[in-house]
């Protein structure tokens, strides 16, 4: 019988407090990503002159693949703690700590895909459009 | 109530319908939106119906237990795969879209003002004149006209379908759109954001023009206004001049100089009176000035109701002179 | 930091092994806990019965009066359907029409959409979670009576001919321009129910975080609670940039300071980014707790666990935060910079990934299950067949070119209400034929019900279908009339015709609903075999919620852990009596749900009445421009709240360790992090965070878009001033942790001395920062009003702020606060430390930014 005092998941515990946050990361960039260009976009196009619009699709470039790469860098984390070669199973429905680690493992990694293809969409206009007006 | 009354006893302009349609384009920029339309419109329907069938499969036709691996297998790829792909290709094809309608002029530039609820309009001829009018617009084909959108009091709208899309009117703020006619022909405009009470009675005629015959208008637009013809309308310039009408209309060539309500120094000329809601008719006019506030809730203009039926046909038969 | 005495932690074994959980409950045993449970959890009768704040009864007031709210929205809409039949029409003119549509849309999306999920949530989050009743039962019973109160107010407006008209996005300057008292009623009236809204969220957050059953990891805990937390999250962004844009709003009427005037500097694009940061979250915040609904009825139709449970997760988290990308896209014909239309038409297209992948695990489910057709998965799959339709012209819309030309046409009313149909009251219509077993234990008329779902369903195909042509065929929205020669007439009729048969099947549904069933007799608690929690609890004839709180270890646990229901029953589990007759319930961890204190809750009271007619009064009052009475009823709102929180919150324990069942020994009292309190505060103040920094943005929204601001020669705030303020600030929010520091280490003289200097600090930081802007003339520019507003919003908090440190240094003098028990001051310096930055923040922007911008 275990006792509620031991704390042998405690580490782990301290580990599973950020990664609540942690599955938020991969959309959190993207919400940067998408401030930054657009306030970007809104400063340059109201205060700067026709040529800055050029720097302006260059800085959403640069800024978009910074924003790719850590979302890149989060999801083979996750990936890694989703563990799916050496534990096959998607759905990690046991009350088990085991099984927590890598549902938020799971998430944090199918988080990322989603915030890696909004970074690209939402990328797309400043690849496209060339303009202000 | 009365006001409805009213409005159901007018014959409200009638004309063939959809010139108010963005299924009946007649510009460059209106046209290509449809095609765009129908596109996702057929694509919508197909995945539609994709859908239902396979819901209706997987609750009705084979209610039994498939893999789980199958079902995995249709997140990802109805869920995930497919719509990105479909998604990104739709927004490459129709970001650049924009554009156009966004693009300088070619020589025209009209400079619209929106009031509560009439529409002020200026064109910027490519010599430098300015010709005021109102509450219509006209456009030359195959040029590309720039129209310059403003509000005074509150935000409205401007909207011609068969031309292209809407843009809004804010106070403060300049806003820019441009169109492409190419149809000649006679198309409905109506403001599109809710501006209070007469919203739904803030239209416009826009008369798309022949480069030839726009040239011979805008050159009789330009000019003052016509004589009184008859007695009866001279008569009615009396009427116009005594209750002060020229108080907040402008007749050019006359001393009726207002500002605060529409130009009227070719209104007979106009297809419609009363920003888009009644006929140009004798009939029309002298109802609308005699119940303006009935007809139209709210609006600025008084009702003269108090002039008599004689008074108000003189007047009715001056305006509709001022071709 | 140190405390002299620490207190105490659970002990005791955990998690129960198998042999714990077989060991029979003595007979006598069980009675006396049922006994003192039932007296524990007695709802009040008779007139007392409105005192009541248990989470069953206020859920399922605030359920009915949200129909209720419904019910005359959507009267309104027949009475403007009937108005558009024919052209030319003179039913209604058009000032009552323009009432009645922004009537409707204010009603459907403040006082039915969202607070009806907040209902929807209380009345059965606790039952998903196998708890007892939500974190803060009071709070839910003062939201819920400070809803009624605003929504009968704002309702009421229209007997008087006296409603907003200005349409429920009451774009300024038309709305703040308006001559009546239409605008103030929408605004004050509203900002009240937000304030409610918020407060729901706040609960609701909570209640998922920490009030799960012990060992309801975050991995196996209902999707239902997944999207509770998500949508709390986004209420929490969302709501505060209206409310930041309601005070600027109401500033400007009440006072004429000109936020949105363009010829003293203003701006009404300002008013648009604010009510569409909020009003497109919003969208999401009504559609997912429904959809949530979806995700607890397919399973159980299937009769398998949900496929791709992560996938659901990571869809709701996902919409979550993409919704915040969208909002322009109601502002695309304002004329903003193409590239910004571009980044914005991306996002709401990205947005239908993660709502997509969510439709797609539904049908996965049915799929791989063996599927039985029962009525409330008639109406799920009534709902997905709308709501993907509204889902798909909601990709066609997110398209410039195409939203350009059906912009504020019927099109859009044709989306929206596919949208909110699908998305919204079908789901909620299946959740109450689902959970209506639940609450009642008897089940609704399947026959009617197949009535009801023909008839709305048809009804409103018809009413709405159409409306997609008319809306191409040129009809704008808004419009009270229109001409015979637009061709529109036949389109409309079939509409209105349409809105009747929908009429007629809300009426089947609402007499099904609510006819008596007796004759039915009581049916099994599970009639659905449902796998999760709700269908555990004996509601309606005990109010205790669950027997005995669970211990869970299965996604599914009425499907999984075999034993579950007869060991609740028997209260083998957790919590089985309240010797102390005191309602209780257990808080656990937030990732793992391992017990960690039993939460006392609160019973029935008046207070929370009279605060919420108080609060009323104080927002009610300003709309006719009386300010006295407004201030002495936020007065008198105030002591009540004060009164409440200090009679029944975080009180010194009698006994510090209580007996929780299974050998556990639980905590009844916790502080800072682990108490549920803390988290409360620490969500409001994100909610708080965000509105301020709505009013900042509104700051630099100025610069970025006038010319003129700040003004050529324009008066800036005195620097010494803004300095003493900062620094004040500081102050006060340094002597805050002082004090709790001191009272930990037992030092209690220290502490209420700094107790005693904060609220000096904070009163000094408060003049300062009203002695810098006091020469500036709000109503001349916009410049010098923002700043004021500013100001108002920074002594208005200081203010807020030091009515805590005057509770805490009240409850130290008065034995509520010990060294030991110090939770109250644990909250108030949490709250501190966002005053600070908010100090900091407010003294940057007064003091520093003109020098920069000019």
């Amino acid at each position: 019988m275990s006792d509620i005092r031991d704390q042998e998941d405690a580490h782990e515990f301290r580990v599973e407090a950020l990664s609540l946050w942690r599955i938020t990361f991969g959309p959190l960039i993207w919400a940067l990503h998408f401030v930054a260009s657009y306030g970007a976009a809104a400063l340059v196009c109201a205060k700067a002159s026709a040529g800055a619009v050029e720097a302006l699709r260059i800085g959403i470039g640069v800024g978009t693949l910074l924003a790719l790469a850590l979302i890149l860098w989060l999801a083979v984390r996750a990936w890694r703690q989703w563990d799916l070669r050496r534990d096959p199973e998607w759905e990690n429905d046991k009350g088990t700590s085991e099984d927590r680690h890598q549902f938020l493992g799971h998430a944090a990694f199918l988080l990322s895909v989603i915030s890696f293809i909004g970074v690209v969409y939402v990328a797309l206009p400043a690849l496209l459009i060339g303009s202000c007006a | 109530m009365r006001t409805s009354a009213l409005l159901m006893g007018l014959s409200l302009l009638s004309a063939c319908e959809g010139r108010q349609s963005v299924l009946n384009p007649a510009g460059r920029d209106a046209q290509d939106v449809l095609s765009l339309i129908w596109v996702m419109f057929g694509g919508a329907v197909l995945l539609w119906f994709l859908l239902g069938v396979i819901f209706v499969y997987v609750t009705k036709v084979e209610p039994r237990e498939m893999p789980r691996r199958w079902g995995e297998a249709l997140i990802i790829g109805g869920g995930v795969i497919f719509p990105v792909i479909l998604l990104g290709a739709l927004l490459t094809y129709s970001l650049p879209m924009m554009k156009p309608q966004r693009e300088a002029d070619e020589g025209l530039k009209v400079h619209i003002t929106a009031e509560q609820w009439w529409w002020r309009v200026a064109y910027e001829l490519p010599d430098g004149r300015r010709v005021t009018s109102a509450n219509e617009l006209r456009l030359p084909t195959g040029r590309r006209t720039g129209l310059v959108l403003n509000a005074h009091k509150v935000i409205h709208a401007f909207w011609v379908p068969a031309l292209g899309g809407k843009v809004d009117m804010i106070p403060g703020r300049e806003t820019y759109l441009s169109f492409l006619p190419e149809e000649p022909g006679v198309y409905r405009g109506q403001c599109a954001e809710f501006c209070g009470a007469s919203h739904a009675l803030m239209a416009f005629e826009t008369v798309v023009m022949t480069p030839e015959d726009y040239a011979e208008w805008i050159e009789a637009e330009a000019s003052d206004a016509a004589k009184p013809a008859s007695a009866e309308a001279y008569r009615g310039a009396e009427v116009f001049a005594r209750e002060g009408c020229g108080g907040c209309h402008t007749v050019r060539g006359t001393q009726a100089q207002g500002q605060v309500g529409p130009d009227l120094t070719h209104v007979g000329s106009r297809k419609s009176l009363g920003a888009g809601i009644l006929e140009m008719t004798e009939d029309d006019l002298s109802r609308f000035i005699a119940h303006t506030e009935d007809i139209k809730p709210e609006v600025a203009m008084p009702g003269y109701d108090h002039l008599t039926p004689e008074d108000l046909r003189a007047l009715a038969a001056y305006l509709k002179g001022l071709t | 930091m140190t405390r002299v005495h620490p207190l105490p932690t659970a002990e005791g074994p955990y998690p129960p092994t198998e042999e714990m959980l077989n060991a029979p409950v003595p007979e006598a045993e069980q009675e006396r806990g049922a006994k003192e449970l039932r007296a524990a959890w007695k709802t009040p009768e008779g007139w007392r019965y409105v005192t009541a704040v248990n989470n069953s009864e206020v859920g399922k007031w605030y359920s009915l009066t949200a129909l209720a709210f419904m019910l005359i929205a959507g009267l309104l809409a027949l009475a403007m359907r009937v108005q558009l039949a024919f052209p030319g029409m003179t039913f209604l003119d058009a000032d009552r029409f323009n009432q009645f549509f922004t009537m409707h849309g204010s009603a459907m999306m403040f006082l039915f959409a969202v607070p009806m999920f907040e209902a929807i949530s209380i009345l059965i989050l606790p039952a998903f979670l196998g708890a007892r009743d939500m974190p803060f039962p009071r709070l839910s019973a003062y939201g819920y009576w400070c809803f009624l109160i605003g929504g009968i107010f704002v309702l009421g407006s229209l007997l008087f001919d006296a409603g907003p008209k200005a349409g429920w996005f009451m774009y300024p300057p038309l709305a703040t321009k308006d001559e009546g008292i239409g605008p103030d009623i929408w605004l004050l009236g509203l900002s009240f129910i937000e304030v409610a809204s918020i407060a729901a969220a706040v609960e609701l957050i909570v209640g998922a975080l920490k009030c799960r059953p012990p060992g309801m990891r975050v991995n196996i805990m209902p999707l239902y609670a997944w999207y509770v937390l998500v949508v709390g999250g986004m209420i929490l962004f969302a709501f505060p940039p209206l409310i930041a844009g309601d005070f600027l709003f109401e500033l400007e009427r009440s006072f004429d300071w000109p936020f949105f005037d363009p010829t003293r500097g203003g701006d009404p694009i300002l008013w648009q980014h604010l009510f569409w940061i909020f009003g497109h979250p919003e969208v999401y915040i009504v559609f997912l707790p429904s959809i949530a609904i979806a995700a607890m009825i397919v399973p159980t139709v299937a009769q398998r666990p949900i496929v791709g449970y992560s996938w659901i997760v990571l869809s709701a988290v996902g919409t979550g935060f993409l919704s915040f990308g969208l909002w322009v896209h109601h502002m695309f014909t304002t004329g903003l910079p193409q590239m910004s239309l571009g980044f914005f038409s991306a996002a709401s297209e990205a947005v239908v990934i993660p709502t997509g992948i969510q439709i797609f695990a539904f049908v996965a489910t049915l799929m791989v299950g063996r599927v039985k057709l029962t009525l409330p998965m008639l109406w799920i799959a009534g709902a997905l067949a709308i709501f993907v339709a509204g889902g798909l012209t909601g990709v066609m819309l997110a398209i410039v070119p195409f939203n350009w030309q059906v912009h504020d046409t019927y099109f859009i009313v044709a989306h929206l209400h596919y949208t909110l149909f699908g998305g919204m009251v079908f789901p909620v219509i299946a959740g109450v034929y689902y959970f209506y077993p639940f609450f009642t234990k008897k089940l609704m008329s399947e026959k009617l019900g197949l009535w009801a779902f023909w008839l709305i369903f048809s009804g409103f195909n018809i009413t709405f279908l159409p409306m997609h042509l008319t809306g191409l065929m040129g009809m704008p929205r808004r419009v009270f009339t229109y001409p015979e020669s637009s061709g529109w007439g036949w389109l409309n009729l079939i509409s209105t015709l349409g809105a009747f048969i929908i009429a007629a099947g809300f009426a089947v549904f609402l007499y099904d609903l609510l006819r008596p069933k007796k004759a039915q007799g009581q049916i099994a608690r599970n009639p659905w075999g449902a796998g999760t929690l709700e269908f555990s609890h004996d509601i309606p004839e005990e109010a205790w919620g669950a027997r005995s709180v669970p211990h869970i270890i299965s996604r599914y646990p009425l499907w999984d852990q075999p034993k579950l229901v007869e060991r609740m029953d028997a209260g083998r589990y957790y919590l089985p009596d309240a010797p102390d007759h005191q309602r209780e319930t257990i808080v656990t961890s937030v990732i793992d749900a391992k017990p960690v204190h039993v939460q006392r809750v609160t019973g029935p009271a008046w207070i929370t009445i009279l605060a919420a007619i108080f609060t009323g009064g104080a927002f009610i009052f300003p709309t006719f421009h009386i300010y006295t009475p407004a201030i002495i009823c936020g007065a008198f709102a105030i002591v009540c709240v004060m009164y409440w929180l200090w009679t029944s919150t975080a009180r010194p324990p009698k006994e510090e360790m209580r007996e929780a069942g299974l050998g556990l020994r639980l905590p009844t009292y916790a502080s800072g992090p682990q108490s549920v309190g803390w988290w409360g505060m620490w969500i409001t103040m994100l909610g708080d965070v965000t509105a301020f920094a709505s009013v900042v943005f509104g700051f630099f929204f100025y610069w970025t878009a006038r010319a003129d601001f700040p003004p050529e020669g324009a008066a800036h705030p005195v620097g010494l001033w803004v300095a003493v303020a900062a620094l004040a600030g500081v102050a006060a929010w340094a002597l805050t942790v002082a004090a709790r520091e001191t009272n930990a280490r037992g030092q209690v003289a220290l502490a209420r001395l700094s107790l005693v200097l904060a609220p000096l600090a904070a009163g000094a930081a408060g003049v300062a920062a009203w002695a810098a802007v006091r020469d500036l003339d709000p109503t001349s520019h916009v410049y010098p009003a923002i700043l004021w507003a500013l100001m108002v919003w920074l002594v208005v908090h200081l203010a807020a702020g030091v009515l805590m440190q005057g509770y805490c240094l009240a409850g130290s003098v008065f034995g509520k606060l010990t060294p030991r028990y110090d939770a109250d001051l644990r909250n108030v310096t949490l709250y501190w430390h966002f005053m600070a930055v908010k100090a900091l923040v407010t003294a940057a922007v007064l003091g520093l930014a003109p020098g920069w911008l000019t």
